[in-house]
């Protein structure tokens, strides 16, 4: 365990982004000021819940979490300011809030793979109120100019309109035997990525993890294998690549190794990532035919 | 003598009393209200226990919390059967006979509610994290809860249930066909809801209206109408899609709860 630095110019060991450290809460992302911050012995860093009413500041508007087991952001909207968001993590919001739609590109490929067609825009004066469908935590990612973060598909909540937004394949695949003689494929990380960067000025962007979240700042080749579905965000200076692990052992027969594998996904520093406690039950799958670029190894 | 008020039931306590006695919600800490005026449902501490009638109510736990009620000879409380978590052998049980058996069934509804009869303990909870919501009925009081969102009722309140008007609202208001209507006459009652997700609450001023996802709404006082609102979102490609809000125009009580499942847009 380590303790934050003193109070005077205070960086948030969480955002990584300096303020006065006078109030409880960083003024950027929501992180708790007076709490011990938590590392484990592998060097993953807990990323504190955001403290219940805490206020977050962006442009001209606010940001307030709300509750503790599923979250909401409230935001108050400046006349200046608008956010956008998917449709369905809409909770609440006053009647003079105005909505319209922001259209994207690849609307083939999005419904294939069950992402949202459109974003929706709302644009203050006003208070929005946004919540997702899991128990876990709201995180504060503020964007500085020139940063950009690649988010796992669904983790997405709202963002600022200063924030870009766009998305590309996750070029993470394999696939196995099918029926008659077909391919079946299998995306361990979704078949998209959405990436948000800031544009201008400062950005602020809303995700939700269900359960816990862990970060950890990888150095310059230093790898760590992490469940596919665990995965939250990543630094996009960090690279990412499939890795399957066969266990040793005697198996009865000939296509028990291959169902016993591990699919992971290594992350290849420098840069931070995060991950979440709640992830998807890996299926078992057949014999890897072929895949996006992998490691294998075979115990 | 100084009494202090409880903010979420109104309630008169004794000075040192860290719990409310009619709703458990913890009295030596500050409300939690956000800038637009939604109060978040006490988070009820671990073993808190509070009165009703002449039995008690504790809530244990806090993710997925129990409510475990020892009813006093006399008491009754009545509830979905499957919502019961366990009971002492020798506590009575009965039915109640919900009426509308074809429009219930349509509604996916249960037709019978059990009923627990005191003396003994039983105890109750539902299947997702969330919040117990504790809320004391005055005399006189209508509440609307949303279907399959009520845990208890005591024996005081009487049931039935209400067909949401409108085919927009019910193709699009996200809360089914029916809901559960809790009424008391010259007694107080007792009603406990189970919220998924944390649970807010907001008390719209008359003519007052705010806009809610249909999956969010839990409940509210019959004095408030709800009606099903759409909002296009054209996608520029084959027409667009429909989005669903329900306007809550005051006065009256709306509580939401954040986690849902979304069912407004077709």
């Amino acid at each position: 365990m380590s303790m934050p630095p003193a109070q005077s110019g205070y960086t948030c060991p969480y955002c990584r982004l300096a303020s006065d450290g006078a109030s409880r809460t960083c003024p950027h992302c929501g992180a708790p000021v007076d709490v011990r911050l938590k590392i484990s012995d592998s060097g993953w860093i807990e990323q504190p819940p955001i403290r219940d009413m805490a206020r977050i500041r962006f442009s001209r508007s606010t940001c307030q979490i709300s509750g503790e087991y599923v979250p909401v952001a409230e935001m108050g909207l400046h006349d200046d300011d608008w956010v956008y968001f998917s449709h369905h993590v809409l909770l609440h919001c006053d009647p003079m809030v105005r909505f319209d739609n922001m259209p994207m590109k690849g609307a083939w490929k999005r419904m294939r793979a069950g992402m949202p067609l459109v974003m929706m825009r709302a644009q203050g004066p006003g208070h929005i109120a946004f919540s997702a469908d899991h128990p876990g935590e709201t995180l504060a990612v503020p964007l500085v100019p020139g940063r950009a973060i690649d988010v796992a598909e669904h983790r997405f909540l709202v963002a600022t309109g200063n924030v870009a937004y766009d998305w590309q394949n996750s070029d993470v695949w394999f696939t196995t035997p099918g029926d008659n003689n077909s391919e079946e494929w299998h995306y361990p990380l979704g078949r998209t990525m959405d990436t948000f960067a800031a544009t201008g000025t400062n950005g602020l962007l809303l995700l939700h993890a269900p359960g816990n979240t862990f970060i950890r700042d990888l150095q310059p080749g230093q790898r760590i294998l992490v469940q596919p579905t665990g995965l939250i965000w990543k630094d996009q200076s960090v690279r990412m690549f499939l890795h399957f692990e066969y266990p040793h052992g005697n198996y009865w027969y000939r296509s028990a190794r291959w169902q016993a594998k591990t699919t992971w996904l290594t992350l290849e520093g420098p840069g931070r990532v995060a991950v979440q406690s709640v992830f998807e039950r890996p299926e078992p799958t057949g014999t890897v035919r072929r895949s996006s670029g992998a490691t294998t190894q075979f115990w | 003598m100084d009494r202090i008020e409880c903010q979420w039931c109104k309630a008169q306590n004794q000075t040192g009393r860290t719990n409310c006695t009619t709703c458990g919600a913890p009295l030596d800490t500050k409300d939690l209200v956000t800038d637009s005026g939604w109060a978040e449902a006490p988070r009820l501490r671990d073993m808190t226990e509070f009165r009703f009638s002449s039995s008690t109510c504790q809530i244990e736990g806090e993710i997925v919390p129990v409510a475990e009620l020892a009813l006093a000879q006399g008491d009754s409380v009545f509830f979905e059967h499957h919502v019961m978590l366990w009971k002492e052998p020798q506590v009575p049980m009965s039915a109640l006979n919900t009426g509308g058996g074809m429009k219930r069934m349509l509604g996916g509804m249960p037709h019978i509610l059990s009923v627990a009869h005191g003396p003994g303990r039983v105890a109750f909870s539902r299947d997702h994290a969330g919040e117990v919501v504790v809320l004391p009925l005055h005399p006189s009081m209508e509440l609307d809860v949303r279907e399959h969102a009520f845990l208890a009722g005591t024996h005081s309140l009487s049931y039935s249930f209400v067909r949401i008007k409108g085919l927009a609202n019910i193709l699009h208001g996200g809360g089914g066909m029916y809901m559960d209507r809790f009424v008391t006459h010259s007694e107080p009652g007792l009603l406990l809801l189970h919220g998924y997700g944390n649970v807010f609450q907001k008390t719209l001023q008359p003519g007052e209206k705010i806009m809610v996802e249909p999956g969010g709404f839990l409940y509210k006082d019959s004095s408030v109408t709800m009606n099903a609102i759409k909002q296009s979102v054209k996608t520029g490609l084959l027409g667009g899609h429909n989005m669903y809000l329900a306007e809550m125009t005051g006065p009256g009580r709306v509580g939401i709860q954040s986690m849902y499942v979304h069912h407004g847009s077709e």
